[in-house]
C-alpha cells in the first residue's frame, strides 16, 4: 500500500545516485541525546541563560559498517553499549546527530518486548494494523492472516485484546507478523529469550528460511548460543563504539574478555569490600592450567585479606557456562558459627572439583564470601579463572548424565577415547572446540 | 549535513541529521493516509466498545451539558427575550464545543500514549495527533443530526442556514487538528502540556460565546473576537439558531489562526519527526 501509492518522480531524482549495492549503510554516525539535569520543564526551558543544564549523553559515536543483501549479522555489547540505539536508526524511527544512516528494502523491525501492538485492540486488529504498518495491503494481510495466526499459537485468543495476552503470546504473535511480512531486512532485538523451547526452535527455523531466501537479519541477542547459530559476522559495542567487527566465535570471545574487564572496573570504582580477593589460581596436580579434562581434579585457590573483622565467613562457589549460565554451584555451611577473623588476616579459600561437563567448552569459576547468613557479599571475585574443558567425544550438552545406548540389545554407546584432543586450546574462550548444535 | 530522504518505490531510506524536506514529507504522509484511517477507525472502535452504550455516550454527554446549561442560564443570565433561540444556540455551541475539548485533549497527548506504536514502526508522528480528531468526527457528525432534529422541538427553525453547519465542521477540523499537532509535540518535550491544555480548555470554555451570546458582556464582548473558538463556534450557532451579530470579524480570525497553527504544527513534526523517539 505504501509503496504503491508512489509515483516515479522528480523527487526521486537525487536518489538515483544512491548506492544500493548494500542492504544497510551506516556512515560515519553519532547519536547524542540531550538530557537535562531535571526533568523537562516548561517555564525552565523557555528561561533564557538557562543552557548550561543541559548535559550530552553520548550514545553512539562515529560508526561505520555496513551489511550485504542477505547477511545475517550479529550485534553484541552490555546494556547500555547502544545497541537499542542503533537498531532504532536502522527501523527508521530514529534520526542520527551526525552521519548518515542508508536502508535499502522493506524493514520489518521487532525490538524488545512488543512491537508496536495496541494493547486495546484484538490480535486480529494489531496484526491488522501492524502488517500494513510495515507495508503490507490489505490482500496481503488477509492472504496471510490464518498463516500467522497459526505460528503464532495464540489460537482463539486472536479475537481478544492483546493487554491480555501473556507475555509470551504478546510476542509470538509478534514475530509471527514480522516473519510473514516477508521483508528485505528483518531486525531483532532480544525477542528469542520469550517463548517456551519449541517456540524458539520454531523460530529458528523460520529464521534459517528467511536467511536461505536472501533476507539480510540483524539481531541483538543476549543469549551467545542465538548469535553462534544465527550470526557468522558480530558487531561488538562497547560503551557506543564499534569495538569489534568479524568472526561471531572471536567477537564473542572479546565480549567475554570486556565482560570482565568492565565487571573489574565496576568492582574497583566501588567502596572497598570488607574482604578483599588478592589473586587467584587455578591447577591441576599442583601445576597452573586453563584447560582441562572433564574427569580430571582442579583446584581453584583465591587468596583473600580481611580488610575487617569478621566472625563466620562462608563461601558460595559458581561455575557459568560461556553465556552466564550457572552450569553449577555449591556453598559452605551457612549459619554455621565457626570462626573469627581479625582485621588485616590473609588466608586462602580452597576449591577442589571435577568439570564434569559433557559437552565441554569454557567456564568461569566465580567464587563469593558472605556473612554467615549467607545473603549478604562480603567479598567477591569478579573476574574469575577461565577453563577450558575439552568435551567427551559423543556428548553434548552442559551436563554429563554417563548415558549408554542399547539398539537391539546391542551395546551402541560411543566409547571411543576418553583422552582430550583439545588441551592445547586457548583458555581465554575463543578456542572452543565445539559449537552447541553442531 | 545529510538529510533524510524517503525513497518508497525504490524502498531507499536514508536518513541523516536533518529531516525530511516539505514536499517529500507531505508525499510521505500521504503514502500512509491508509495508515491514519485504519488508526482512526480503530480508536473510536476500541473507545466505547466496552460500554454497553457504545457510541450514544459520545453524543448523550453534551446533550446533558447543554440541557443543564440552557435549564440554568436561561433563568440567571435572563437570556428568554433574544432575538435568536437561546436553545438552539448553546447546544449548537456545546455539541461542537464539546468535540473540540475531547479531540484536542487527546491529541495533545497522542504522541507519547502512542509510543507503543512508535518506537518501533516508522509511520509520520503527525498521524498520531490527528486521529482524534478524525475519529471524534463520527461522533459530531451524530450530534449535528440530533441537532437539527432537536431544532424543532425546542422551538427553533430549520432554515437553509443549515448549510453553513459542513463548512463549520470542515473549520473545526482543520482548527482542532493544528491545535492537536502543536500540542502533542510540545508535550513530548514538555510533559507540562497535557495539563496545560486541561486547565486552557477549562478556561477556553467560557471566554468563548458558547452559553452566552457575546453582546452579554458589553464592552468586553468585542474582544472575544479575537478568540479563534469564537468565529467556528459561532458558525455552528448561527446555521442552528439564526443570526444574532457580525460574523465576519471572528470567523477571519478563526481561519487566520487555523493556518497559523498547521504551518507550525506541520513544520514542528517534520523536523522532529525522527527525534520523538528519543524522548518517549
Amino acid at each position: 500500500m505504501i509503496a504503491s501509492s508512489w509515483t516515479s518522480s522528480d523527487a526521486d531524482a537525487p536518489a538515483l545516485m544512491t548506492d544500493t549495492s548494500k542492504a544497510i549503510e551506516i556512515i560515519n554516525v553519532s547519536k547524542s541525546y540531550v538530557k537535562l539535569n531535571e526533568q523537562a520543564m516548561l517555564l525552565k526551558s523557555i528561561m533564557p541563560f538557562n543552557r548550561a543544564e543541559k548535559e550530552e549523553l553520548k550514545a553512539l559515536q562515529d560508526i561505520s559498517f555496513s551489511v550485504e543483501h542477505g547477511e545475517t549479522l550479529g550485534i553484541l555489547g552490555r546494556n547500555g553499549a547502544g545497541k537499542s540505539t542503533l537498531m532504532r536508526m536502522l527501523a527508521g524511527v530514529s534520526a542520527p546527530s551526525e552521519g548518515l544512516v542508508r536502508i535499502v528494502g522493506r524493514v520489518a523491525p521487532l525490538l524488545s518486548v512488543g512491537v508496536g501492538f495496541h494493547k486495546e485492540m484484538s490480535g486480529r486488529e494489531n496484526v491488522h494494523v501492524n502488517g500494513m504498518l510495515l507495508g503490507l495491503t490489505k490482500k496481503e494481510i488477509n492472504q496471510r492472516f490464518d498463516e500467522i495466526v497459526a505460528f503464532s499459537e495464540v489460537g482463539e485468543f486472536i479475537d481478544t485484546p492483546v493487554k491480555f495476552y501473556s507475555s509470551g503470546m504478546y510476542m509470538r504473535l509478534g514475530f509471527a507478523v514480522a516473519v510473514h511480512v516477508e521483508p528485505q531486512i528483518l531486525l531483532l532485538d532480544e525477542v528469542l529469550a520469550v517463548g517456551d523451547v519449541a517456540f524458539q526452535l520454531k523460530c529458528f527455523d523460520r529464521m534459517r528460511e528467511l536467511q536461505h531466501r536472501g533476507t539480510t537479519i540483524v539481531m541483538v541477542s543476549h543469549s551467545m548460543h542465538a548469535i553462534r547459530l544465527m550470526c557468522p559476522r558480530v558487531l561488538l559495542f562497547r560503551k557506543g563504539k564499534l569495538e569489534f567487527d568479524g568472526d561471531a566465535e572471536e567477537a564473542i570471545s572479546t565480549h567475554h574478555q570486556l565482560l570482565t574487564l568492565d565487571a573489574a572496573e565496576d568492582h574497583f570504582g566501588q567502596a572497598r569490600m570488607p574482604i578483599s580477593v588478592l589473586s587467584r589460581r587455578l591447577q591441576r596436580d599442583g601445576v597452573e592450567t586453563a584447560a582441562a579434562s572433564h574427569d580430571e581434579t582442579l583446584e581453584a585457590i583465591w587468596s583473600i585479606r580481611f580488610e575487617e573483622p569478621i566472625s563466620s565467613p562462608q563461601a558460595a562457589f559458581r561455575i557459568l557456562a560461556e553465556d552466564g549460565t550457572l552450569a553449577y554451584s555449591i556453598h559452605t555451611t551457612i549459619g554455621d558459627a565457626w570462626r573469627d577473623f581479625d582485621a588485616g588476616h590473609e588466608t586462602e579459600v580452597r576449591v577442589r572439583f571435577q568439570p564434569r561437563f559433557g559437552g565441554g567448552g569454557t567456564f568461569r569459576l566465580m567464587l563469593d564470601i558472605t556473612d554467615i547468613t549467607g545473603v549478604h557479599v562480603l567479598g567477591t571475585d569478579p573476574e574469575g579463572p577461565r577453563v577450558y574443558v575439552g568435551p567427551r567425544p559423543g556428548t553434548g550438552g552442559l551436563g554429563d548424565a554417563l548415558a549408554t545406548i542399547d539398539i537391539d540389545d546391542v551395546h551402541m554407546t560411543n566409547h571411543r577415547s576418553l583422552a582430550m584432543d583439545g588441551r592445547a586450546a586457548d583458555a581465554n574462550g575463543s578456542g572452543e572446540a565445539r559449537r552447541p548444535g553442531s | 549535513m545529510p538529510e533524510t530522504q524517503v525513497n518508497s518505490q525504490r524502498n531507499v531510506l536514508e536518513v541523516g541529521p536533518q529531516p525530511t524536506r516539505l514536499l517529500p514529507w507531505f508525499r510521505e504522509f500521504w503514502a500512509y493516509r491508509e495508515v491514519l484511517g485504519i488508526l482512526a477507525r480503530k480508536d473510536f472502535q476500541t473507545k466505547y466498545k466496552r460500554a454497553s452504550f457504545g457510541i450514544v455516550w459520545a453524543v448523550l454527554l453534551p446533550m446533558i451539558q447543554a440541557a443543564v446549561f440552557v435549564v440554568i442560564f436561561s433563568r440567571v443570565g435572563q437570556f428568554n427575550h433574544l432575538s435568536f433561540n437561546y436553545s438552539a444556540y448553546v447546544l449548537a455551541g456545546v455539541l461542537s464545543w464539546s468535540y473540540f475539548g475531547t479531540s484536542g485533549l487527546a491529541a495533545s497527548t497522542a504522541i507519547v500514549d502512542g509510543s507503543s506504536l512508535t518506537d518501533k514502526v516508522w509511520f509520520p508522528r503527525s498521524l498520531l495527533a490527528l486521529v482524534p480528531a478524525l475519529s471524534n468526527l463520527f461522533g459530531l457528525a451524530t450530534s449535528m443530526v440530533l441537532l437539527i432534529v432537536a431544532l424543532p422541538i425546542v422551538g427553533a427553525h430549520v432554515t437553509w442556514r443549515l448549510v453553513f453547519l459542513p463548512v463549520a465542521i470542515v473549520l473545526l477540523l482543520l482548527f482542532t487538528a493544528g491545535f492537536g499537532l502543536v500540542t502533542s509535540a510540545l508535550h513530548v518535550y514538555f510533559r507540562d502540556v497535557k495539563f496545560i491544555v486541561q486547565a486552557a480548555l477549562l478556561v477556553w470554555f467560557y471566554v468563548t460565546p458558547i452559553v452566552y451570546p457575546a453582546h452579554a458582556l458589553h464592552t468586553i464582548g468585542p474582544y472575544l473576537d479575537f478568540n479563534p473558538m469564537t468565529g467556528i463556534i459561532n458558525l455552528f450557532q448561527f446555521a442552528a439558531a439564526g443570526p444574532f451579530g457580525p460574523l465576519m470579524r471572528p470567523i477571519l480570525v478563526s481561519i487566520g489562526v487555523t493556518v497559523v497553527m498547521l504551518v507550525i504544527g506541520i513544520e514542528v513534526t517534520r523536523r522532529h519527526d525522527r527525534l520523538f523517539v528519543d524522548k518517549l
